[in-house]
């Protein structure tokens, strides 16, 4: 048994746009998830006693069981209601729903580091409200909630990869698709994983140099 | 609501003893694979992790093979590590059970986390503590298990709970390869005629009730550490 990778590299234009296309789908779930988790650490923070424990419980369903099988369920037990979603659908629904969970937890946590002794004194000195927000609040909340979104966005690149077993065309799917073609399975494994790990080497470096630059986050990159 | 009368109307037929024995033998050999493989995932994060300590292992080259190990493993999806490790035994000519696969991969997958998470533990540890040790001549190994590591395991235990769940539910993409745990049970189940409804919706609720009583039980037990932590901050004289 030989590894011979000539015949593999052909395919790796064709990985690489399926690499695009993974961290589009995991970009678009994140931002519709932040939203989600937004409104539920909002609703955790200020909401009325029914609309926590509904919060509490959307995040523990959604913690604790798998992506896999939750995309499962929207993509095969939906259209038993009368709901037909094309795989893309399926899976950005199934991962804009679990992100939420995820970021509901980690905004939460976000919000309840700001410490009210900041506020008193930005009140203390007159700062107006809006100002307040601009030169207080936010600037602490998104020092403290970078290092964990950034690293939740990684995570999510690498669950796209669950959307080839939906027939999605990103970077895992063009993997098993070449390798039902030319049965060069260990060398096109591999170049997908290395694949996958150079993109996300990247994606971190770029996030990590945005939030020093920006926001000036001082965190571990790695 | 069409569905739900259909849901009822089915219920009988598929929560029969021989498909909830069906089920039970799926759930366990998902325990079995995720518990299994995250055993000898720790075994092999603990000696990563110990690797990269400069006082374990001093040369900068011997301990940058173990960091980009953990960087590399955490950086690949687990379905593409999975078929990593089913195509690599196939290479290798060595016939393997879908089970031995699974486990391998679920072992290397959880080394690296679990060498991350006891590397966090390690520098929870104030480095003075190895310099004292040093300073007492007492060798780096014993200076690891009889001073460091005790310190260190409850800033271990908590989050290693929460991978073994993580992990108990990436299992589910082991029945990608055919491996017959929950997912590819109500696969099964699903293709013998019973709506997905009621197949996937019930490995929904068992996936649930395994994970969540994990994740109490990691809550109850990071309780219980911080609590006797502070007992013991507060009267010196029981240590």
């Amino acid at each position: 048994m030989q590894l011979q990778y000539g015949q593999v590299l052909g395919y790796l234009p064709d990985f690489l746009v399926g690499a695009a296309v993974a961290l589009v789908i995991a970009l678009v779930a994140f931002a519709l998830g932040l939203l989600i988790g937004l409104v539920g650490a909002s609703t955790l923070a200020y909401g009325s006693r029914t609309a926590k424990i509904l919060v509490r419980m959307y995040v523990s369903f959604f913690a604790n069981t798998p992506q896999l099988v939750q995309i499962f369920f929207l993509f095969f037990a939906l259209p038993e209601f009368g709901i037909m979603l094309t795989p893309v659908q399926a899976v950005l629904i199934g991962m804009t729903l679990n992100a939420g969970a995820y970021l509901t937890e980690i905004q939460r946590a976000g919000f309840q580091s700001l410490p009210q002794a900041e506020i008193d004194a930005a009140e203390t000195l007159g700062f107006t409200r809006v100002q307040t927000i601009r030169h207080v609040i936010a600037p602490h909340i998104i020092k403290a909630l970078y290092p964990s979104l950034s690293n939740h966005y990684i995570i999510m690149t690498l669950g796209t990869s669950m959307a080839a077993i939906f027939g999605v065309e990103e970077l895992t799917a063009r993997a098993l698709n070449a390798n039902a073609i030319s049965f060069r399975s260990i060398e096109i494994f591999s170049m997908t994983a290395l694949i996958y790990i150079g993109l996300t080497i990247i994606a971190s470096t770029i996030l990590y140099t945005f939030g020093r630059l920006v926001f000036r986050v001082k965190a571990r990159a790695f | 609501m069409g569905a739900i009368e259909q849901l009822m109307a089915e219920a009988p037929r598929f929560f029969t003893f021989w498909n909830m024995v069906f089920l039970g033998q799926a759930a366990l050999n998902t325990l079995w694979v995720s518990l299994l493989g995250c055993f000898i995932g720790y075994v092999m994060g603990f000696v990563i992790a110990t690797a990269r300590l400069a006082e374990i292992v001093p040369p900068v080259i011997l301990r940058s093979v173990f960091i980009g190990w953990t960087e590399a493993i955490r950086r690949i999806p687990f379905l593409v590590l999975l078929m990593c490790v089913f195509f690599g035994f196939q290479l290798s000519g060595a016939n393997q059970s879908l089970f031995v696969i699974a486990v391998t991969a679920v072992a290397l997958r959880m080394s690296a986390l679990a060498a991350e998470n006891i590397r966090a533990g390690y520098e929870a540890v104030h480095r003075r503590q190895w310099e004292a040790a040093a300073a007492l001549n007492i060798p780096p190994l014993q200076a690891l298990f009889r001073i460091i590591l005790p310190q260190a395991w409850k800033v271990i235990l908590p989050p290693s709970t929460i991978h073994t769940v993580s992990m108990i539910k990436e299992t589910s993409l082991v029945s990608q390869i055919g491996f017959l745990e929950l997912t590819f049970a109500a696969r099964m189940l699903n293709q013998r005629g019973f709506s997905a409804l009621i197949c996937f919706g019930t490995i929904l609720i068992l996936y649930f009730v395994i994970s969540w009583s994990f994740a109490s039980l990691g809550r109850y037990a990071e309780r219980r550490l911080v609590t006797d932590a502070r007992r013991r901050a507060r009267s010196p004289s029981t240590r």
